[in-house]
C-alpha cells in the first residue's frame, strides 16, 4: 500500500508559479519584454509585454502613436536576431521607416493573409521561430478562433499583439492581457483593461516622441542662426 | 562489421502502393505473394490463379515485374543512406545495411534497428530482419524471419545451426542429396568433413556455409548512391483524388532524403512529376527557402502543394527528380544546446507561400528612392535570406521622419479656406519638405513617374498623425504616424 499523499500546506500553494492572489500582479513564468516605457512596465505582470500569451490592444482609430508604443520593444527583439511578421497589416509597410525605427528588415515578415490569418498566425506561432508576431485580425474574428490563437501562443518564446476595434472592449477575451488606447493632450493615454492581478485604476499617460514640432523647433532658421554665430561671437570677445 | 539484413518477402506486392485489399501478384499463372487479408481467405503463394481467384473473388491481381522491384529495392536503398553509407543490394528482396560504424552515432544497435523498422512501416514494407557479423549469415537469418540480434560469431553460428537446409539459392540437385542423406538443419553439415561434402553437393553450397559462418571473407558489392536523383513510382490504379498521391509521395520523399544523406548534400529545389493517364505531364516544383534534406518538411511542403493542385486527368506515374542540389556545410553538433522547438522560421513561410500563394509572404526592403511609394520594395522570402547580409549603415543623424504606414493610393483630401480636412481640419505640425524626383520614368506603365509635391507631418482633432502633402492637384492624405 502506497504511502497517502499528505496535504499540502498553504505556503506551498501559494509558491506556485501558476497561482496569484488578488492583490499582487502575477508574476509570468516566462519572460517578459521591457516595453521601453517605465511606467507601462510597472502595471504590465512579469514588468513587460508578455511572451507566451496573446496581448490585446483595442483602438478606434489608428495614427494615435499605437505602433511607437511598441517599437522600443521590437527593435529590442530584432536587435537579437530574432524574426518579426506583420499578419494582414491594413496599409502598407514602409520600409525606410521601419528601418529607421530600428528593426532588420530582412527579419521582418508582411503575411497578406486575407480570410486565413488566424491559420497563419498558429502557423508562425507553431514553428517557434518568430520573436514578435502584431496581428490585425478581421472584425469578425469570433472567441473560438481567439481561443485557439491563444493556446497556439501559449509555451511559445513569441510576443503576440492583436490589435482589435474598440467596440470589442466590451465582449469577452480569451486574451490575458488587454489595453486600450486613446490620444491624450502630450502622448498616448493607456487603460489597462485586463490584466492578471488586482485591476489598474487609472489611465497611464505616456509621452511618446511624435514627428512635427521637435524636428521645426531643431532646424529653424532662428535657431541654427544663433549655434553659428554663437562660437564666432566668442572668438571675438 | 555488423550488418542489418532486412529481407522484404512481400516486395512484388509492396512496391505497388496505393493498391487496394485484398491483391495478390503472379507470376506465370500463379500467386507469387499476396497480402494479409488474402492471405485470411486461404490464398497462398505457389496457388494457381483460378483456385486463389475462387477463394477470394474480389482478389485484384497484379502481374509481377521485375524491374518495379529492382527500383523498389533501390529507392529502399536510397532511404537507408540516412542510417549509413554503407549499403548492399542482394536481389532480389534483401538489402543490407552495415551499422557497426554508426552505432555510437543512434546509440547501440537497438536504437537503429527501431529507427529502420520503423520507417519501413511508415512506407508500408513489411521485413523480416536480423543483424549478424557476416553479411550471408544475416541474410539467411533475416529469410527465416529470426528478428534478432547476433552480435558474437559464436552466438551467430549457434542460430545458423538451427537453419533448415532448405537454403534458397543452392542448385535444387544438392538440396535434394542432403534431404537424401537425412540432414535437416545446416548444423548437420557442420559436422560432416568438408572435402567429402564437397565432392557430393559442389563446392558452392561448402563456400556459402563458410561465408555465412564467417571462416571465409565475403567482400559485398557496395550500394552506389546515384549522381543524380530520379527516381519514379508506378501507381498500380489511377489516382484522381491529389490527396491521395501524398502517399505515394512519401516513399520518394523518404528515398530523396536517404539519398541526400547519403551522398551529404542538400536540395534547394526538386520537381514532382505527375504522369496523367492521357500522357501529359504536371510538374510540381517545391522550392525551399533554405537547403534542406528533412523528409517531414518535404511532405508538409507537399501536402500544402496537393491541396491546392486541381487535377486534370488521373495520374499513374510519379516521378521525383532533384533539380537544385548543394554540398552540406560541415556543421560541429552544440554539446549543450537543446534542440530547438518546431521547425524554424524559414520552413515555416516556405510552407505559407505554398497555401496563400508567392506574393502573399514577402520580406520588407528598402530601396534608395526619393518618392515615398517606391521605397518599399517587397523581396521574395525565399532569395538570399539563408545568409544573412551586413545591416546597411545608420542613415545620416537626423533624418527626415517618416511615417510607418503609406496607403496603397495617396487619397485625395477636401480643402476648405487654405485648410485640408480629414476627420476634421487638419493642423499643419511642420515644415514642407519637398520631394521632386521620378523624371526617369515618367510616361512609363504603373510607374509613379515624376512627382513634385512638398509634404507636412499633420495632426486632426481626434489626435491621428498623418503624412499629408500638396501638389498642383491640391491635398492627398499618404500616410500614418502611428
Amino acid at each position: 500500500m502506497s504511502a497517502v499523499a499528505l496535504p499540502a500546506t498553504l505556503a506551498e500553494v501559494l509558491a506556485r508559479g501558476d497561482i496569484w492572489r488578488g492583490d499582487t500582479l502575477a508574476s509570468l513564468p516566462t519572460s517578459a519584454i521591457p516595453s521601453g516605457h517605465a511606467e507601462l512596465d510597472a502595471e504590465l505582470p512579469g514588468g513587460g509585454w508578455p511572451r507566451g500569451n496573446l496581448t490585446e490592444i483595442l483602438i478606434d482609430r489608428s495614427g494615435l502613436g499605437e505602433m511607437s508604443l511598441l517599437l522600443p520593444a521590437l527593435a529590442r527583439l530584432s536587435a537579437e536576431g530574432g524574426w518579426l511578421a506583420l499578419v494582414a497589416p491594413p496599409w502598407l509597410p514602409h520600409a525606410p521607416a521601419w528601418a529607421a525605427a530600428g528593426l532588420a528588415l530582412d527579419r521582418l515578415v508582411v503575411v497578406q493573409a486575407g480570410k486565413q490569418a488566424a491559420w497563419c498566425c498558429e502557423q508562425l506561432l507553431a514553428c517557434g521561430g518568430f520573436a514578435g508576431l502584431l496581428v490585425w485580425p478581421e472584425a469578425g474574428i469570433g472567441a473560438q478562433a481567439l481561443r485557439r490563437l491563444q493556446v497556439a501562443a501559449e509555451g511559445q518564446a513569441t510576443f503576440t499583439c492583436l490589435w482589435r476595434p474598440l467596440t470589442q472592449a466590451a465582449v469577452p477575451s480569451p486574451a490575458p492581457l488587454r489595453l486600450t488606447l486613446a490620444t491624450s493632450e502630450n502622448g498616448l493615454s493607456v487603460q489597462i483593461l485586463k490584466r492578471r492581478g488586482r485591476p489598474a485604476a487609472r489611465p497611464l499617460n505616456l509621452s511618446l516622441p511624435r514627428p512635427g514640432r521637435s524636428s521645426r523647433a531643431l532646424a529653424g532658421p532662428s535657431l541654427s542662426l544663433a549655434t553659428a554665430r554663437g562660437p564666432a561671437a566668442a572668438a571675438v570677445a | 562489421m555488423l550488418w542489418l539484413a532486412l529481407h522484404f518477402p512481400l516486395l512484388p506486392l509492396e512496391a505497388l502502393p496505393l493498391r487496394q485489399s485484398p491483391s495478390a501478384v503472379v507470376s506465370r499463372g500463379r500467386v507469387l505473394a499476396c497480402d494479409r487479408q488474402a492471405a485470411e481467405a486461404g490464398v497462398k503463394s505457389g496457388q494457381k490463379l483460378s483456385t486463389a481467384l475462387g477463394l477470394q473473388p474480389g482478389l485484384a491481381v497484379f502481374e509481377r515485374e521485375a524491374v518495379r522491384e529492382n527500383g523498389a529495392l533501390e529507392s529502399l536503398a536510397c532511404w537507408a543512406g540516412r542510417f549509413t553509407p554503407t549499403l548492399s543490394l542482394a536481389p532480389p528482396n534483401t538489402l543490407l545495411l552495415e551499422i557497426g560504424g554508426c552505432l555510437r552515432l543512434f546509440g547501440g544497435v537497438e536504437p537503429i534497428v527501431d529507427a529502420v523498422l520503423a520507417g519501413c512501416a511508415e512506407q508500408c514494407y513489411s521485413p523480416t530482419w536480423a543483424v549478424a557479423p557476416t553479411a550471408l549469415g544475416g541474410r539467411w537469418l533475416a529469410q527465416a524471419g529470426a528478428g534478432a540480434i547476433y552480435r558474437e560469431p559464436a552466438a551467430m553460428q549457434a542460430a545458423l545451426a538451427g537453419l533448415p537446409c532448405a537454403v534458397p539459392g543452392w542448385p535444387a540437385e544438392a538440396q535434394s542429396r542432403l534431404a537424401s542423406f537425412g540432414l535437416k538443419h545446416l548444423g548437420d553439415l557442420q559436422a560432416l568433413p568438408a572435402a567429402g561434402l564437397r565432392r557430393r553437393i559442389g563446392s558452392e553450397p561448402v563456400d556459402d556455409l563458410l561465408r555465412a559462418r564467417g571462416e571465409l571473407p565475403d567482400p559485398q558489392q557496395p550500394f552506389v548512391f546515384p549522381e543524380s536523383f530520379a527516381i519514379e513510382i508506378e501507381l498500380p490504379a489511377r489516382v484522381e483524388r491529389a490527396e491521395a498521391l501524398a502517399f505515394a509521395g512519401q516513399r520518394l520523399f523518404a528515398a530523396l532524403a536517404g539519398w541526400l544523406h547519403g551522398r551529404q548534400l542538400l536540395v534547394r529545389a526538386c520537381t514532382l512529376q505527375l504522369k496523367h493517364d492521357d500522357g501529359s505531364l504536371t510538374a510540381l516544383v517545391l522550392r525551399f527557402a533554405e537547403p534542406a534534406a528533412d523528409e517531414g518538411r518535404f511532405l508538409r511542403l507537399l501536402r500544402e502543394q496537393l491541396a491546392r493542385l486541381h487535377l486534370a486527368a488521373p495520374v499513374e506515374v510519379l516521378r521525383l527528380l532533384a533539380d537544385e542540389v548543394e554540398n552540406k556545410p560541415g556543421a560541429s553538433a552544440h554539446l549543450f544546446d537543446a534542440a530547438p522547438v518546431g521547425e524554424g522560421a524559414l520552413a515555416c513561410l516556405e510552407r505559407l507561400r505554398a497555401r496563400l500563394g508567392e506574393a502573399a509572404v514577402q520580406m520588407l526592403g528598402e530601396k534608395a528612392d526619393y518618392r515615398p511609394e517606391c521605397a518599399s520594395v517587397h523581396r521574395d522570402a525565399a532569395a538570399d535570406v539563408a545568409q544573412p547580409k551586413p545591416s546597411p549603415p545608420p542613415a545620416a543623424a537626423m533624418p527626415p521622419r517618416r511615417p510607418l504606414w503609406l496607403l496603397p493610393a495617396p487619397q485625395s483630401l477636401a480643402e476648405r479656406a487654405g485648410q485640408p480636412h480629414w476627420h476634421g481640419p487638419l493642423k499643419l505640425l511642420s515644415r514642407a519638405e519637398r520631394l521632386e524626383s521620378g523624371w526617369w520614368d515618367e510616361g512609363e506603365a504603373a510607374a509613379a513617374g515624376d512627382v513634385r509635391r512638398d509634404y507636412f507631418v499633420a495632426r486632426n482633432p481626434q489626435g491621428q498623425w498623418a503624412w499629408v502633402f500638396r501638389d498642383a492637384q491640391g491635398w492627398y492624405l499618404h500616410g500614418l504616424f502611428s
